[in-house]
């Protein structure tokens, strides 16, 4: 006899799939329901800007499993369909269309979607953004083999776009708000390693300024900077950030604009009702209330989410970690600092290749971001996740491996 | 019929070391934990990154550089995604100081 309780998971996306899996492998065997509004079967979109964009990857590749899994876990699948409304009283999501579908336990999986850019000429042919599959298609389609083009905002979705179009052979200008390349998670000492490795790629850029408008003659022609200056393009790609996908939670005081609220098990205050992923603002024991849009999180909240709607409680307490891929130099970055006292660089920002760990106030190890540099990041895991205070020395020494660095007790 | 191939020397693989060879036309690694030898294919299921090159290994586990699988090198199987397919592993020995895998 099976459980006969159903699961809803909203959100066809990593962090759905991998909730769905670990449910199966923990041993559900109720109903599952696995709603996405696209049409795709859960996918990942890291190759997006990288792999995939560049046409180096298809898309059945990029997909987290197998579309044939769903089927043969017993998994139901509504790809293609908005959830409309949750009404949590009576237990149930609405579905367009009108299918209303009872559940025991909502996992809340919908990302976020990318924050428009509000000036003159946005909606020309030949302005994009890239969130999904289809994004990333129409952009390849529109660069061909060598447009100009002008990506708006370096954080790491126009850095990474700016690295495979140039890898693509196209001429790419960047035009970012702050001083230097993804200033706002790295500050200004990485970030500008990042911006040299780019103009050595042939990037030019431009800092400290933003688009006025995008003009042209119902296809783009030129970007115009608040600056002043005119950028001859055949396409510009908006990348500026995104904002949370809370929608669903209208009604519940839960839509908050910084994401759904969750505490340390990330459940909602509505009991049974989970959230996971971009969408969902977490109380991280170590670093408190932070919402985050890495794919290794997406993935790790998705399977203690899972666990937790069968009850088992568990606090989430990953460090944080992710990468990004330019040209053929990997970045990667664990933890969570906002803001820092001091940086502590193991290797060479002048050769880029280094670990630099980022210190508060009192020492503590917040953060660790690494440039061509393996192994040492993930390595700060543990640092990090009982918020220790390590030795400067033995942090710049690369012969000390980090892990001896964790005190024994309590492990 | 899988025989065993020499690919190298025994003393290649240092302790908690993991190193690839070309073997028939596979990236196959050997490692060695504990003085016990390990060989499973060197190429994560995940896409494709070499476990060898910076792959951290924890007992029996190998965890990629690349996106943080992490895979069990006696069994293939994944410990942690993102990876879903297990990777193949292979018989391992020293024969007198020669590497020898069976494929």
């Amino acid at each position: 006899m099976a459980e006969g309780r159903t699961f809803v998971v909203v959100g066809a996306s990593l962090t759905g799939a991998s909730a769905v899996a670990t449910l199966r492998s923990e041993g559900f065997d109720g109903r599952i329901v696995l709603i996405g509004a696209e049409e795709h079967p859960p996918y990942e979109r890291p190759p997006l800007s990288k792999e995939y964009l560049r046409g180096g990857e298809t898309a059945e590749k990029i997909l987290v499993r197998p579309a044939a899994w769903y089927a043969e876990h017993d998994v139901d699948t509504r790809f293609g369909t908005l959830v409309t409304q949750l009404d949590a009283h009576g237990r149930s999501v609405v579905l367009a269309g009108g299918e209303r579908l009872r559940f025991d336990a909502l996992l809340v999986a919908t990302g976020g979607r990318n924050r428009r850019i509000d000036a003159p000429g946005a909606e020309l042919a030949g302005v994009f953004d890239l969130r999904g599959m289809d994004d990333a298609d129409a952009i390849r389609t529109a660069v061909g083999g060598g447009a100009r083009v002008v990506c708006v905002g370096m954080g790491f979705i126009g850095a990474e776009v700016a690295a495979s179009l140039r890898m693509m052979g196209c001429d790419v200008t960047v035009v970012e708000i702050f001083e230097t390349a993804l200033y706002r998670v790295l500050g200004g000492e990485i970030g500008r390693v990042l911006e040299a490795v780019h103009r050595d790629q042939g990037v030019t850029m431009h800092f400290n300024d933003v688009v006025a408008r995008f003009e042209g003659d119902g296809r783009l022609e030129r970007v115009v900077t608040s600056g002043g200056t005119a950028i001859d393009a055949d396409v510009a790609i908006v990348g500026i950030g995104t904002s949370p996908a809370v929608e669903l939670m209208a009604g519940t005081g839960l839509d908050r604009p910084d994401g759904i609220p969750v505490g340390l098990t990330l459940e909602t205050s509505i009991p049974g009702v989970f959230a996971a992923g971009d969408v969902a603002r977490h109380d991280h024991p170590v670093f408190g209330p932070l919402r985050v849009e890495h794919f290794d999180n997406a993935l790790k909240m998705g399977e203690t989410a899972a666990r937790n709607m069968l009850g088992a409680g568990e606090v989430f307490d990953d460090p944080h970690w992710f990468w990004s891929d330019q040209y053929d130099m990997q970045i990667q970055m664990a933890g969570y600092a906002p803001t820092w006292e001091r940086m502590v660089v193991r290797g060479s920002l002048e050769e880029r290749s280094f670990c630099a760990f980022l210190l508060d106030g009192a020492g503590v190890l917040r953060s660790a971001v690494s440039i061509a540099w393996p192994r040492d990041v993930r390595r700060s895991f543990d640092l990090i996740r009982r918020a220790i205070r390590p030795d400067a020395d033995a942090l710049a020494d690369p012969d000390v491996d980090l892990r001896t660095l964790v005190p024994d007790e309590g492990r | 019929m899988a025989e065993f191939m020499t690919v190298g020397r025994s003393d290649d693989i240092g302790e908690g070391e993991a190193k690839a060879f070309p073997v028939g036309g596979n990236e196959i690694a050997v490692s060695r934990v504990g003085g016990t030898l390990y060989a499973f294919s060197d190429i994560c299921t995940h896409r494709a990154c070499n476990l060898s090159m910076g792959g951290e290994i924890d007992a029996t586990s190998i965890t990629c550089e690349c996106h943080g699988s992490m895979f069990d090198m006696v069994t293939g199987e994944v410990l942690e995604g993102p990876a879903t397919e297990a990777i193949a592993t292979f018989p391992v020995r020293d024969e007198g100081g020669e590497l020898q895998v069976e494929v």
